[in-house]
């Protein structure tokens, strides 16, 4: 009673104040977020806005953002003289395979780890820890001779090769199921009658469903991003991926600029597309990850 | 409905022997109370009856049949959670059809259990929600409706309402003991709180590392406490127990000096014994009363009685008396007890001395 008497003395105005700074404050936020967004986003743009350049205006300093002469020459000459679409297509059927492959291991995988109590898993997990470890570059070339043996040089398969499974993918999944799956949800499950596939498809993967959208959106863009692996076990022009076509335009000598541009302007678009629809689930499944709902 | 059996039951963790051979009988539509300290086995026995742990020796039957080797799936049972474990993704409706739907029973029957249970359970208007959009107390309904509908054999019941506030708790107490009058099924309901036991049981049985202390009909445990544990464990306030010093004669016992005890326990032999007393069978007596001088050292009334903490000699004792006294910390009383409310124990084996039990 004391307290409110004596604040209504002052007639809050150091409230009145306190929201001053606090909005100022909030404003200074904002000014620098802005800032840094620009910054972010700039060179996204840029890319964009030279696809549609001529030659000219191009190597022009400053550099324009909107092109004053916009011209499709750049993606005509792309898509007409490069297989690029072939090259999206590639990434695209290696990229979803690949995503597909990691959710189904890493979610079996992480869910056995994470609830079945046996010694031996135990090692397996420190097993799949420790590849994760091991950098790509050490196995690449031992990858490299079974794609050749396994006669899958060039093709889907063979590009799949080593991105089938994900170690990280499977430590996410196994401390989501531990963090947010408590062992009573899958014993009354088992009084009730229910079997372990059963289990595991309609009460583990509903619930993952968070994290495994995140682990999916990783997955896919780690093979759509991928370059060494791509170059390594394509050796045709028409089996390349998108990541090893783009590089095609970059030769010794130079860098051609125009069409590079409108290239990868075609290959932002699904990028992109699938970031936004699956946006939410990814920051929700990587900021939730090991915290107790 | 069926009686449960449990005969000789081992299991060790390692080489940490959890149960040593525990024998309990849950006759057909019994409540059995299994309580005791956390740690002492109890939610341990649970999970092995409704086969979530493996037995490790002994026999544990449903309705004469031995279910040691069977799923838990097919030992007709239904168990609650201390967490109520339901399904987050599916609405109430769908978590309390969950078993039926897996055991394919048809929708119309589904319909009518899950509605008859929502109906019983003050649910019906919840069935569409999900359990995050409900409050605790729902919940563990919904846990209940959940076991319900399947009108399983027994009922097992893990510290259902340890989740709950106090208010609560005593409501869900009701609840459970009305559902339980009318079903009339077999259940074992594990806790650690001997007010819920007292209150909800036929059978009590008191545990302590991996043993049966004692079971039997509340208030037999309260009036016949086998051992010290039990009679310390049994009853709010716990009883005061006293280090005594028996004549061996006339029936009374010698408490931290001069202090005067009678007891109706026959053929108690000269020596040590523990001297038993609950605090609500402690009252004020006159200075010339057989009794113990105890000086005060904390009141707290409230309202309906008042508690009295006071020392005798180098211990804390603890008087419930229904008057409200006109006397303050410092202050010495005389507390006498009737002869039939004094237990006596063995200080060296913790029994009970006299009597059957």
């Amino acid at each position: 009673m004391t307290d409110a008497s004596q604040n209504h003395g002052v007639d809050s105005a150091p409230g009145i104040g306190m929201t001053a700074k606090a909005r100022m404050t909030n404003l200074v936020i904002d000014i620098v977020l802005f800032l840094f967004g620009i910054l972010m986003v700039l060179p996204l743009i840029l890319l964009v806005a030279n696809a549609f350049k001529t030659p000219e205006e191009m190597v022009a300093w400053p550099p324009t953002i909107i092109p004053a002469d916009p011209t499709i020459e750049n993606f005509s000459s792309v898509l007409g003289d490069t297989p690029l679409l072939r090259w999206i297509w590639t990434s695209l059927r290696f990229a979803f395979m690949s995503m597909v492959a990691i959710v189904i291991t890493s979610s079996i995988v992480g869910y056995v780890l994470a609830k079945f109590k046996f010694r031996t898993l135990e090692v397996i997990f420190i097993l799949i820890l420790a590849t994760a470890i091991v950098p790509f570059e050490v196995y690449m070339i031992p990858l490299y001779f079974e794609a050749q043996a396994l006669g899958i040089l060039n093709s889907i398969w063979g590009l799949l090769l080593g991105y089938l499974v994900m170690s990280f993918g499977i430590f996410l999944i196994r401390q989501n199921v531990k963090h947010s799956i408590p062992d009573e949800l899958l014993e009354a499950a088992r009084i009730d009658g229910a079997g372990e596939m059963w289990i595991f498809a309609r009460i583990v993967l509903p619930l993952l469903r968070g994290p495994l959208g995140a682990l999916a959106v990783l997955a896919f863009f780690q093979a759509w991003t991928a370059f060494a692996w791509p170059i390594i076990v394509t050796t045709s022009r028409q089996s390349y991926t998108v990541e090893v076509g783009l590089a095609l335009f970059q030769t010794g000598f130079t860098v051609d600029l125009g069409r590079l541009s409108a290239a990868a302007a075609c290959v932002l678009i699904p990028s992109v597309t699938i970031f936004v629809i699956l946006r939410r689930n990814f920051v929700q499944g990587i900021a939730s990850t090991g915290v107790k709902e | 409905m069926a009686n449960v059996e449990i005969r000789n039951v081992h299991k060790a963790y390692g080489s940490v022997e959890t149960i040593k051979g525990v024998s309990i009988d849950a006759p057909d539509g019994e409540f059995v109370v299994l309580v005791g300290p956390s740690g002492c086995g109890k939610s341990t026995l649970l999970r092995m009856i409704a086969g979530l742990e493996e037995i490790d020796a002994g026999v544990i039957s449903i309705g004469g049949r031995v279910i040691n080797q069977v799923e838990p799936k097919h030992r007709d049972i239904a168990m609650v959670f201390q967490n109520y474990a339901l399904y987050p993704h599916m609405t109430v409706a769908v978590n309390m059809a969950f078993s039926l739907r897996l055991a394919r029973t048809p929708k119309a029957e589904i319909r009518q259990r899950v509605e008859e249970a929502a109906r019983i359970l003050g649910l019906s208007d919840y069935l569409e929600r999900y359990p995050k959009q409900l409050s605790g107390g729902q919940r563990q309904r919904v846990a209940m409706g959940r076991a319900i509908v399947r009108n399983p054999q027994v009922y097992l019941f893990d510290e259902p309402l340890s989740n709950l506030d106090a208010k609560l708790r005593v409501q869900m107490r009701a609840e459970l003991k009305a559902i339980h009058a009318r079903l009339k099924t077999t259940t074992i309901y594990v806790t650690h709180d001997q007010i819920e036991a007292m209150t909800m049981a036929n059978t009590i049985v008191v545990m302590r590392d991996g043993i049966v202390e004692q079971s039997g009909a509340p208030l037999d445990l309260y009036d016949h406490p086998s051992n010290t544990f039990v009679a310390g464990f049994i009853g709010s306030p716990a009883m005061n127990l006293m280090e005594a010093q028996s004549d061996g004669v006339d029936g009374a016992v010698k408490i931290a000096g001069e202090n005067i005890v009678r007891h109706g326990v026959q053929g108690v032999a000269k020596g040590k014994v523990i001297c038993g007393i609950r605090p609500e069978h402690l009252a004020v007596v006159e200075p010339s009363a057989d009794g113990i001088d105890v000086v005060i050292t904390n009141l707290e009334p409230t309202g309906s009685d008042t508690l009295v903490q006071a020392q005798l000699g180098g211990q804390l004792i603890t008087a419930q008396l229904r008057e409200r006294i006109a006397a303050s910390p410092g202050d010495t009383i005389r507390l006498g007890s009737a002869a039939e409310n004094v237990h006596l124990f063995d200080p060296s084996a913790q029994r009970r001395l006299g009597g059957s039990d």
